[in-house]
């Protein structure tokens, strides 16, 4: 059922990438919502399941993107997998910082994409258009991680997860 | 000791990740057929829900379109305004202008699609991105005959090539994409050459290589400001697709020419588009390298009659 949910999760968030944030962009830039999954997967499922739907997700949106397949799988996998590895102390029951969390990783994720790209041999992606890319695509993500976060606890469901997610989860797990 | 376990399972699953993702690129790098028939399966199966949410949701992107591009369309009428006013005004201007005009003109009437077939298809969607500015999806695919490479252009001119086929839907890279390179003819003067789009400006089109391009800034093979240039029979798409005109012509250090042309087409702000069903050449887009400047050589006809004495030392 989980899988189910999750499908969901990232068929809605491929489509609104593919239709809507077409059109709605913010400096010619529009949020990462495929990155917005992955950081959330990390987040809350931590660091055992979190890196395989952060991988899943980025996979899905390598195949719509013109570079090569499996670099954002890749780095969505190794971000995910370092959020949720982080100490359960540090992590707080707040929008506030789930927002952070959010921009940081989506900003880190943006810039070594485009780092990776060029190491495989795709050209013009290092310039001041990346960090422009990767400010504004991590607020973006740190506004949408909030209308999004329960609808990835409630695709996560019931189980096992990260200690720190199951205090900021309204439907906390045993 | 559990956390320590779990910590290890959880490396561990990272790494099979991981593993998993360097398989995935270096069969991608290698052009692993089954792959990119998968990726195109996956792109099928998911078309209709993402055009159910276009239709659905395209109210949003259209009211967000007229919020905040508002003030961009006024700004257009602005600077149209102000290009009639100065035409009016300026009468030597408005001739210019109008043989610009004319020479855009002769450059686009040229009939480049021959007996070559061509299908019209909408364009669904720009970039899907933040780094792909220099593609577009086409909502038409293999079921209506594309192929990989087919020359997809308007009636001003070429757009661009496609780079993706699916069963209805495909991608086109265009031609300001930096990445992209055309076998080109300079229409003034002949010359053959290989131009490409410049990041950031994606109106502009540079021609500064080639077998035989010219060097050292023969004045005589310059090709003239506002001349067209078109596809070479030597590229790998049907010929003379119009391009664009050349705006400037430059020779820095004294060294290979470099043309800049502005493209017929506006890239940016295309809705129907013609895929010309010809399969594209596998050929590079290059000639046979000839020489394209002449050096007369003038010797003096002493130095072959062997009875003249020329040369003899004294």
């Amino acid at each position: 059922m989980t899988r189910l949910r999750l499908t969901l999760v990232f068929l809605i968030a491929i489509s609104l990438q593919l239709t809507v944030f077409i059109d709605i962009r913010v400096l010619g830039v529009a949020p990462e919502l495929l990155a917005l999954v992955a950081v959330l997967a990390g987040y809350f499922a931590g660091p055992r399941s979190g890196p395989s739907i952060a991988f899943a997700a980025g996979l899905l949106w390598d195949v719509y993107l013109p570079t090569h397949l499996g670099v954002s799988a890749l780095i969505f996998a190794v971000v995910a997998y370092s959020i949720g590895s982080v100490e359960a102390g540090l992590f707080h029951d707040s929008r506030l910082q789930l927002a952070v969390v959010a921009a940081l990783s989506t900003a880190l994720m943006v810039i070594a994409y485009a780092l990776s790209n060029e190491i495989l041999g795709e050209r013009g992606l290092i310039d001041m258009d990346m960090l422009k890319i990767a400010a504004v695509s991590g607020l973006f993500n740190a506004v949408l991680s909030v209308p999004a976060s329960p609808l990835m606890r409630w695709a996560l469901g019931p189980g096992p997860t990260r200690p720190a997610a199951a205090v900021n989860r309204p439907l906390s797990r045993g | 000791m559990a956390s320590a376990q779990r910590a290890g399972r959880s490396r561990y699953r990272l790494a099979l990740l991981v593993l998993t993702a360097v398989t995935l690129l270096s069969l991608d790098f290698r052009g692993f057929g089954p792959l990119d028939s998968a990726q195109s399966a996956v792109r099928d199966v998911l078309n209709p829900v993402t055009s159910l949410f276009d239709t659905v949701l395209s109210p949003v992107g259209d009211g967000w379109n007229a919020v905040f591009d508002y003030g961009d369309l006024e700004a257009r009428n602005e600077e149209l305004r102000r290009q009639i006013d100065e035409m009016r005004g300026d009468a030597i201007g408005a001739e210019a202008a109008l043989a610009a005009l004319e020479r855009l003109q002769n450059a686009v009437e040229i009939d480049f699609k021959g007996d070559i077939a061509t299908v019209a298809a909408t364009v669904l969607r720009g970039e899907v991105g933040n780094f792909d500015a220099d593609v577009v999806t086409l909502g038409k695919g293999s079921d209506s005959g594309f192929e990989v490479d087919m020359a997809v252009v308007t009636g001003a001119g070429f757009v661009g090539r496609l780079s993706r086929v699916d069963r209805s839907t495909s991608t086109v890279e265009l031609i300001s994409a930096s990445s992209l390179v055309i076998g080109v003819r300079l229409v003034s003067t002949d010359e053959v050459g290989l131009g490409h789009g410049v990041a950031g400006q994606p109106r502009q089109f540079v021609i500064n290589q080639g077998p035989s391009w010219p060097e050292g800034g023969n004045p005589e093979l310059l090709p003239e400001i506002g001349s067209a240039v078109v596809t070479d029979t030597g590229s790998r798409y049907p010929a003379e697709i119009p391009i664009g005109i050349v705006t400037d012509v430059s020779t820095p250090d004294g060294l290979a020419m470099v043309v800049i042309v502005e493209l017929s087409n506006d890239v940016g702000d295309l809705g129907f588009v013609s895929v010309m069903l010809d399969a594209a050449s596998d050929e590079v887009p290059l000639r046979p390298v000839t020489p394209s400047t002449v050096v007369s050589l003038e010797i003096d006809p002493k130095l072959l009659d062997p009875d003249s004495g020329a040369g003899a030392t004294p």
